[in-house]
């Protein structure tokens, strides 16, 4: 039976990890690793030694799961590929071999639930898109025993300071107990071609009528202003216009029932729809990520509003012609109100019918330590920790401003109002009728009002409210 | 005249065909940047980059391999269980002929969504999940409505003389199936054989659900292209147009009785 | 004489005793489950709480207007898309049949579209559609034609995606037809030819006629596939703009995978196998095609 490699598509970035940067980040760490990039990755011998002072620091049986195997799947996401170069060195810290299962994201989440809802054992550490869903179909170990064994786990060590209380706090489910860790953190943002502004005198806009003003004047025939998702599905247009929701003083859902028929909800949308449809490009209604930031990285777009984890390609000048004069800014709020803009954690967590669970739970730990993402935030990752999101190595590869831009908009969001709608169980049936009236306000094809009212009876009759 | 219009036409169908595919292979010699230029880029720099990484890419490979296994292997047990079943449905008159044939018909009917879950599980507990076996077991049974009815379609247009006098001459039915009856029938399996092929090759639910790290095809792998906020259009297109090549060549293989000069159709 | 027909049973039975076996074990199991469920509540998220709700999922599927929507959708989806791919299918496989060079060459270019992996054509498509970066508006825009939002737009998506089915499928209708073509007998067209006929009537008068059952097949079998047209749907719109284009297996796929209400999913599933079932039996009925024609006696 052939056992697959560990997978780099497309080839792993190059991990430039200087002595320099790892003495400028913590004074705790004295080492450095040096990872090369093409086919497996492997480092230099005499660099072994410096990282594993990093991790034997901690008290922990580090070897306790030496020989077991665990499988790790997720879909096709930067935190994958910051994680898997780092996995050998895991295994020579653990003794624990990790097996990585990539997918896309719609393959991803049409094939978990199926293996998981099965019952199946593998995998046994996964990224979670719902926690709603996972947790109430029983998919997830509780993690509350395993961070009190004191075996696997070092509180002093791992610093809980460290990390952002939004992470912290969205993994408790509603009894207490905690189901998945959090593995990286990204907030709505803005992201401006500095040129195409300049060009037309132009300041970053800050509300929703700046957005829709300078979007227009930015709007020739060759040229959009603004470009947002809308396409009509459950995953596109949902949260970046569930932050001009929020943004406009409105939520989703509060106390389990449907509250986008409220006028600021309906304003909210309106303004959504208003925006793309007088200052963004032809066929905005069928846009997800890769036709948003596409457009925006050809400089066919001029502003752009979704996630911070965009700044990464932007700013890369082998994908980008946008490169070097993006500003990042940002949420824009509604008339007279407070931006707030959408947020969200990617979460792991542990399959409940795993066999290796106390494997798994290292490897989580591990991978959400501060060495690991003061590696990972190198590549790029925007992880979960203060330290990390400070670093230099962090802010050359994701770029200063952008961080800056992000943090702030991370800081402003409001994690309860974002939580109770993603993290409902019935997430899907809440955000793929959102999803579509959306995308019919965007195409013209029904009023705000008309969509949104029809929307929450809709949603409310599916999720009994 | 008449060959200039025939010309005309048959060459107009082959750009409408072969454009999209122009439009990949071109894809896979840009960069990414490039790919995605506006206004779009027919004339650029080639860069050989996508398929150098593809090559050397050990997964691509893998998929490449796994599917020509699992292809093979549904093509050769399909119509190997398909042809006799067809050649009987399409030549006795039995009770239950039209019954059968229909429910044979009807296993392709259901959309697989609703039995995902129960497959899985009876992939996992007989143990054949995630290897080809189970796979090729699964594609063969998808198909075999269409190898079936094909090629009872094929069997039922070809005049039983032959067949007769087989008989006649005291052939038992089994030799007369196998020495007159498939030979008669070659442009029919060779049309049904590349069908059989070509959609396991490209066939993606069955093999995403019931396949894993071992039995991973290249509709499976190449979606790993696709990631997260965009796609690698690079590899995706170098490794799509690379895989063209085995695929072609099989057919190129098997479509020689589909040639006009071997109709089998002159019965004297 | 009994001696021959134990001898013939029994051949029949060895035949068709493979492929029983093989469909039997693979499909019965699935389905039955799967009917089964579509009578209960079953969700992945409340799993062990499943209650029988006898029709209650057949009712509300009835009820909703979500529903005809998407079976008005996969019917004219449907309908034109093969209506289409069989009129082009065998238009080209006769025109090919008859031309003399480079039938090699044509004959792969045609059979490329089957051949190159679904996933990576369905992008190409994606973003040749794509109105502000795609090749069809750039092409549009030195014809001095207007861009058109393609998959975006309510008036032309569901025509786009018809044309990417089209695109994909014609290959299909075409290999039948050829292999078809190929095994018909030579006679008749040579008759034909010494009494003068023109080639448009030996085409309508002989050729399809003498192919009708092949496009008959044909005709079903794309049909049923069409029926559960999936992939190219959710990739290029995932059912939009707004429902305009959710089809019933979309829609299934929704319930199914994403809400995780696979009982519900499963009811959608066995109404459009009752649906294919009527259609098709009526269809096969009304061409003479379930019985065997000529048989051993």
């Amino acid at each position: 039976m052939k056992k697959k490699q560990v997978s780099h598509l497309p080839p792993i970035k190059k991990l430039n990890l200087t002595r320099r940067h790892f003495i400028e980040a913590t004074s705790a760490l004295v080492g450095a690793g040096i990872l090369s990039s093409y086919g497996l990755p492997i480092y230099a011998a005499s660099n072994v030694d410096e990282m594993m002072k990093m991790y034997n620091n901690a008290n922990i049986d580090w070897q306790s799961q030496k020989g077991s195997s665990i499988v790790l799947s997720g879909l096709e996401h930067p935190w994958m590929s910051s994680i898997e170069p780092l996995l050998p060195h895991f295994k020579t810290l653990t003794g624990i071999d990790v097996q990585v299962q990539k997918q896309s994201e719609s393959e991803y989440v049409a094939e978990v639930p199926i293996k998981l809802g099965a019952g199946s054992p593998s995998p046994d550490v996964y990224m979670v898109w719902s926690y709603g869903q996972a947790a109430n179909a029983g998919w997830l170990e509780s993690l509350d025993q395993h961070f009190d064994n004191s075996d696997l786990f070092d509180k002093n060590w791992y610093d809980l300071g460290d990390i952002f209380s939004s992470a912290k706090s969205f993994p408790v489910w509603n009894d207490g107990q905690s189901y998945v860790m959090s593995i990286t953190a990204e907030a709505q943002t803005m992201f401006a071609n500095q040129n195409m502004l300049d060009a037309i005198g132009a300041a970053v806009p800050t509300t929703f009528d700046e957005l829709l003003s300078t979007g227009k004047k930015l709007k020739t025939g060759d040229v959009s202003g603004v470009a947002m998702r809308s396409k009509a599905d459950g995953s596109a247009g949902t949260w970046p216009c569930g932050g001009f929701v929020f943004s406009n003083g409105g939520v989703i859902i509060q106390d389990g029932k449907c509250m986008l028929d409220s006028a600021e909800a309906i304003q909210a949308v309106h303004y959504y729809g208003t925006i793309l449809n007088e200052a963004g490009p032809l066929g905005v209604g069928n846009y997800h990520w890769y036709e948003c930031l596409n457009d925006y990285m050809q400089e066919v777009c001029a502003i752009g509003l979704d996630s911070s984890n965009f700044a990464t390609d932007i700013e890369n000048p082998e994908k980008s012609n946008a490169a070097g004069h993006t500003t990042y800014g940002a949420m824009v709020s509604g008339p007279g109100q407070q931006a707030k803009p959408n947020m969200w954690h990617w979460m792991a967590g542990i399959n409940s019918k795993s066999e290796q669970k106390a494997a798994a739970f290292l490897f989580l730990t591990w991978a959400n330590s501060k060495p690991t993402c003061l590696m990972s935030s190198a590549l790029g990752l925007a992880t979960t920790r203060t330290s990390a999101w400070e670093s230099d190595g962090f802010k050359s590869a994701f770029g200063s401003q952008a961080a800056t831009a992000a943090l702030t908009n991370l800081q402003n969001a409001d994690g309860k109002i974002m939580k109770d709608c993603w993290f409902h169980p019935q997430s899907g049936e809440i955000l793929t009728p959102f999803g579509i009236a959306i995308n019919e306000v965007v195409t013209g094809t029904k009023s705000a009002e008309n969509a949104m009212k029809e929307a929450t009876a809709k949603i409310n009759k599916a999720i009994g409210a | 005249m008449k060959t200039f219009f025939r010309r005309l036409a048959l060459y107009i169908f082959a750009i409408w065909s072969f454009f999209p595919l122009y439009w990949l292979l071109n894809t896979s010699f840009k960069t990414s940047k490039d790919a995605l230029a506006r206004p779009p880029t027919f004339i650029f720099k080639p860069i050989l980059k996508n398929y150098l990484d593809v090559i050397q890419n050990n997964e691509v490979w893998g998929y490449f391999v796994d599917s020509l296994i699992v292809a093979l292997g549904t093509t050769f047990f399909g119509l190997l269980i398909g042809i006799p079943a067809a050649y009987v449905l399409a030549r006795f008159k039995f009770k239950g002929n039209a019954d059968f044939g229909f429910w044979i018909l009807s296993t392709r009917m259901t959309p697989p969504i609703a039995m995902l879950i129960p497959f899985f599980i009876m992939y996992l507990k007989l143990g054949i999940l995630d290897t080809h076996l189970g796979l090729i077991i699964a594609h063969v049974g998808l198909n075999l409505s269409i190898i079936v009815w094909l090629m009872r379609g094929f069997y039922t247009e070809i005049p039983m003389e032959i067949e007769e006098a087989s008989y006649v001459d005291g052939s038992s039915f089994f030799q007369t199936f196998y020495k007159i009856a498939v030979p008669l029938s070659l442009p029919g399996i060779s049309a049904v054989g590349i069908i059989t092929f070509l959609f396991s090759w490209n066939e993606f639910l069955f093999a995403l659900v019931l396949g894993d790290s071992v039995v991973r095809t290249s509709p499976v792998g190449l979606y790993g292209f696709v990631g997260y906020q965009q796609i690698y259009w690079g590899q995706l297109s170098a490794s799509a147009s690379l895989l063209l090549i085995p695929v072609l060549f099989f057919v190129f293989l098997f479509q020689k009785p589909l040639i006009k000069g071997l109709t089998f159709g002159s019965f004297k | 004489m009994n001696q021959f027909i134990k001898q013939k049973n029994r051949f029949i039975l060895l035949m068709l005793m493979p492929a029983t076996i093989l469909l039997v074990g693979l499909t019965l199991f699935p389905f039955i489950v799967s009917f089964i469920l579509s009578f209960t509540d079953y969700s992945l998220l409340r799993p062990g709480q499943t209650k029988f709700i006898f029709l209650e999922n057949y009712i509300e599927l009835m009820k909703t207007d979500d529903f005809w929507i998407a079976l008005r959708v996969t019917v004219v989806f449907t309908i034109f898309a093969v209506f289409i791919q069989v009129v082009l299918g065998v238009i080209f496989a006769n025109l090919l049949h008859h031309e003399t060079r480079n039938i090699s060459f044509l004959r792969t270019i045609y059979l490329l579209p089957l051949a190159i992996t679904p996933i990576a054509a369905t992008f190409t498509f994606r973003l040749m559609f794509n109105p502000s970066l795609g090749v069809l508006n750039y092409f549009m825009k030195v014809l001095g034609l207007p861009p058109q939002a393609w998959l975006a737009s309510p008036s032309t998506a569901l025509i786009s995606l018809i044309v990417v089915d089209t695109w994909q499928w014609t290959p299909f209708i075409l290999l039948i037809c050829l292999g078809g073509l190929a095994s018909l007998p030579n006679e008749p067209f040579e008759a034909a030819k010494v009494d003068g006929a023109n080639s448009w009537q030996v085409f309508s008068k002989i050729t399809v006629p003498m192919l009708y059952p092949f496009i008959g097949l044909a005709l079903l079998f794309r049909s049923i596939d069409a029926f559960k047209t999936f992939d190219i749907i959710y990739v290029l719109t995932s059912g939009g703009p707004g429902v305009l284009t959710r089809t019933l297996n979309l829609y299934a796929f929704k319930h199914g995978i994403e809400f995780l209400s696979m009982g519900y999913a499963g009811s959608i599933a066995i109404v459009m196998l009752i649906i294919t079932i009527v259609v098709a039996q009526i269809f096969l009925r009304k061409n003479k095609l379930l019985q065997p024609k000529d048989t051993f006696k």
